[in-house]
């Protein structure tokens, strides 16, 4: 093979196949003024270089050099090759440099796990919140009417309540439920909680769900209904579609991510992540609870005070046995929103 | 100036397998080069330029994935390739996507519209799955030569669409019949150059291994039953258990469903006189898939490029080619000239379903 001073040639052992038979013929391949050679055996082969494809480079694996005519040599000497590429002035995809640049990796490293932490922390809240007013009634009903459907198989009996005692809450929320002068529309139902004990639900298309014992434990009609319009900012600020629209999104994610290894897995995530309303969830629909507590001329004390009673009663040995739907799982940090109902914020405007 | 032969090998015991006057190599095992540090590199770009591109990357992410665990395979000192073109993979992924969220939204809308999208699907389905084995086959190969996949589209008919709805009507009874018929069609029909494969499993073996599977889960059904019931003791709140615990049955079960099948279809399978031989044992393929497993939960799923690597490690080197003559003597196929190859690529495209 001849060399000429201004292209220094480097031989590479290689094999060539010749695209008709599984026949491997080693040779031994070099550049010179933009042409390869190829020579060994009965192979004698001149290309130029532009008619050829290196594949991209993948570690140890053999790298391999494509002929338009469908023929190609396999390389495994990569020192040898990169010596001739260098020569040849060629330069990988970039994409592919990058997976075997250790930099490189760990930059993608944090680039990934900073663009998840920030979409679980913003992206997904915020798609949720502007998508929330766009799903149709129609879908909420349905969901709804399962979710209670479900509920009334598996977790709660009928109410025990006296129907004279219904229809006085009722028509107090009925008074009560108007946020600027329009009505909020809902449905009150009363149920014996079983396991779930003192609590109270808030399903996507209005129907709030009271427990006998949460209006036993409040005593009054004043506080059961202070509970109830915290459920009605759930409700009004859409908190259920939204975890719902969250939930299946992070679902979705999850799935395509570990899709490889097992789907059952990625269901774990997405009930951690529904276990319940966010704690900003939690404020808006406290403060929308307040607004309409002082429309009524009422205080914020009495939400406060039927979260206390809430948190001891789940407290007192029940709280291994409210499961997962309990007041204390939907409900973080009572104790924190209990100080904030009696904060300053709250007295004085 | 190295050697490009210190790669074969060493078990080749017919010696140098390139050399024309070599004797006949008797076994060639498949050899897996990937390493889990280096494909977690290709695993992290592909994950992040796929989630910048909101999924349009992934076409490209998956030629990438799979030329880096076809090109680390290597059977008598040669490497195998994929040439997928990942715009017809995007092509293929927007057509899937397009199926699923007809089939997810026609719900919404009515009864009758979700059944004639459900319908609909079910007879477009088999063709999907026809040209993604033939897409996957063409654009593999070994040796400079191109797979193949010629199954006609009455039999992807019969075993993607009759054998699935006979299986479901006799309550899975047939389900081991549908395996069969299944890697039947597959490879059946499946080529290398103009060699052709032919798999001759019996469908008593399938039933064999279904059963034992069955046997299992039956056997650990009642055992959760049974447990929980003592556990519960009148607080049913215990029976939220019962999900997780059929999970980890079913991860006991599926390496033994996935070993004997593996070496059911492998040790069957015929190409030309050359036949292989598979020898995947479940108890370590058990080990492995439950090592994987707490390895990505335990890193939030960065262990998984490297579980990847360890389960394609193992399971590509339990296999081995009996080779009855020379592995030079294989040829092309008719159908490897160019332009038809260039003619068929333009309606070719892949769709992702696991078979
Ligand atoms: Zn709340």
């Amino acid at each position: 093979m001849s060399t000429s001073p201004s292209d220094p040639v480097t031989e590479v052992a290689a094999l060539y196949f010749d695209g008709r038979s599984a026949r491997a013929h080693t040779v031994t391949l070099g550049v010179t003024d933009g042409v390869l050679h190829v020579a060994g055996g009965e192979i004698a082969r001149r290309e130029p270089l532009a008619a050829l494809r290196v594949s991209e480079p993948m570690g140890d694996a053999a790298r391999l050099i494509s002929f338009a005519d469908g023929a190609h040599l396999e390389v495994r000497d990569h020192a040898a090759l990169a010596r001739l590429l260098a020569a040849t002035g060629h330069r990988d995809a970039a994409v592919v440099r990058w997976a075997f640049e250790p930099r490189m990796v760990v930059i993608m490293l944090s680039a990934l796990l900073l663009s998840v932490w920030l979409m679980m922390q913003y992206g997904l809240p915020w798609a949720a919140r502007v998508s929330a007013p766009r799903v149709p009634d129609g879908a909420m009903t349905a969901l709804s009417e399962r979710t209670l459907e479900w509920l009334d198989q598996a977790l709660t009996r009928p109410t025990t309540l006296p129907p004279a005692r219904q229809q006085a809450l009722r028509e107090a929320l009925s008074s009560v439920a108007s946020v600027d002068g329009q009505p909020i529309a809902h449905t009150l139902l009363f149920r014996s909680g079983g396991q779930l004990g003192a609590n109270a639900f808030a399903l996507p298309d209005g129907t709030l769900i009271v427990t006998d014992e949460l209006v036993a434990l409040a005593g009054a009609d004043a506080p059961v209904l202070a509970v109830l319009t915290h459920e009605l900012g759930h409700v009004q600020q859409r908190h259920g579609v939204r975890m719902l629209l969250q939930g299946s999104a992070t679902a979705l994610l999850m799935t395509w991510y570990l899709g490889d290894i097992s789907s059952l897995l990625a269901t774990a995530p997405t009930a951690l992540v529904q276990a319940g309303y966010s704690r900003d969830m939690e404020r808006e629909a406290d403060d929308f609870a307040v607004k309409l507590l002082r429309a009524r001329g009422q205080s914020p004390e009495l939400l406060a005070g039927m979260l206390e009673k809430l948190a001891a009663a789940h407290g007192e040995g029940q709280a291994s046995r409210s499961g997962p739907m309990g007041w204390l799982s939907s409900h973080p940090d009572t104790a924190e929103r209990i100080a904030r109902l009696r904060s300053e914020d709250f007295i004085i405007h | 100036m190295k050697n490009p032969f210190e790669h074969a090998p060493a078990d080749a015991a017919g010696g140098n397998p390139f050399a024309a006057d070599a004797p006949v190599p008797q076994r060639e095992r498949i050899s897996f080069s990937g390493r889990g540090t280096e494909y977690f590199g290709i695993w992290i770009v592909n994950l992040v330029l796929t989630l910048l591109t909101l999924g349009i990357y992934s076409a490209w992410a998956k030629v990438r994935r799979l030329q880096y665990f076809y090109r680390h395979t290597t059977l008598g000192g040669a490497a195998f390739d994929y040439h997928g073109d990942p715009r017809a993979i995007l092509k293929g992924r927007i057509i899937g996507f397009m199926l699923l969220l007809a089939y997810n939204v026609s719900f919404q809308f009515s009864i009758i519209a979700g059944i004639a999208v459900a319908v609909a699907l079910a007879a477009v389905m088999p063709v999907l799955l026809m040209r993604s084995l033939r897409f996957r086959a063409h654009y593999s190969s070994w040796r400079g030569l191109r797979f193949g996949f010629d199954g006609s589209t009455g039999g992807a008919y019969s075993v993607f669409l009759k054998w699935p709805v006979f299986s479901v009507l006799t309550l899975y009874l047939l389900g081991p019949m549908w395996h069969q018929r299944m890697k039947a069609y597959q490879f059946n029909h499946a080529r290398f150059g103009s060699a052709r494969f032919a798999i001759d499993a019996p469908v008593g073996a399938y039933y064999r291994i279904y059963g034992a599977a069955i046997a299992v889960v039956l056997v650990g059904m009642a055992a959760i039953g049974a447990l929980l019931g003592t556990l519960a003791d009148g607080n049913p709140a215990v029976f939220a258990l019962a999900p997780l615990l059929f999970i980890l049955l079913l991860l006991f079960v599926q390496p033994y469903l996935s070993a004997r099948l593996q070496n059911l279809v492998w040790n069957h399978m015929q190409l030309d006189g050359h036949r292989f031989e598979s020898t995947v044992s479940a108890r370590r393929l058990y080990v492995i898939m439950l090592t994987n497993l707490i390895g990505v939960v335990c890193t939030l799923g960065l262990f998984l490029p490297f579980a990847a690597i360890r389960l394609a490690r193992y399971r590509l080197q339990s296999v081995t080619m009996l080779c009855a003559g020379p592995l030079d003597d294989f040829i092309a196929g008719q159908a490897q000239d160019a332009a038809a190859t260039g003619e068929e690529a333009a309606d070719l495209f892949d769709v992702d379903i696991a078979l």
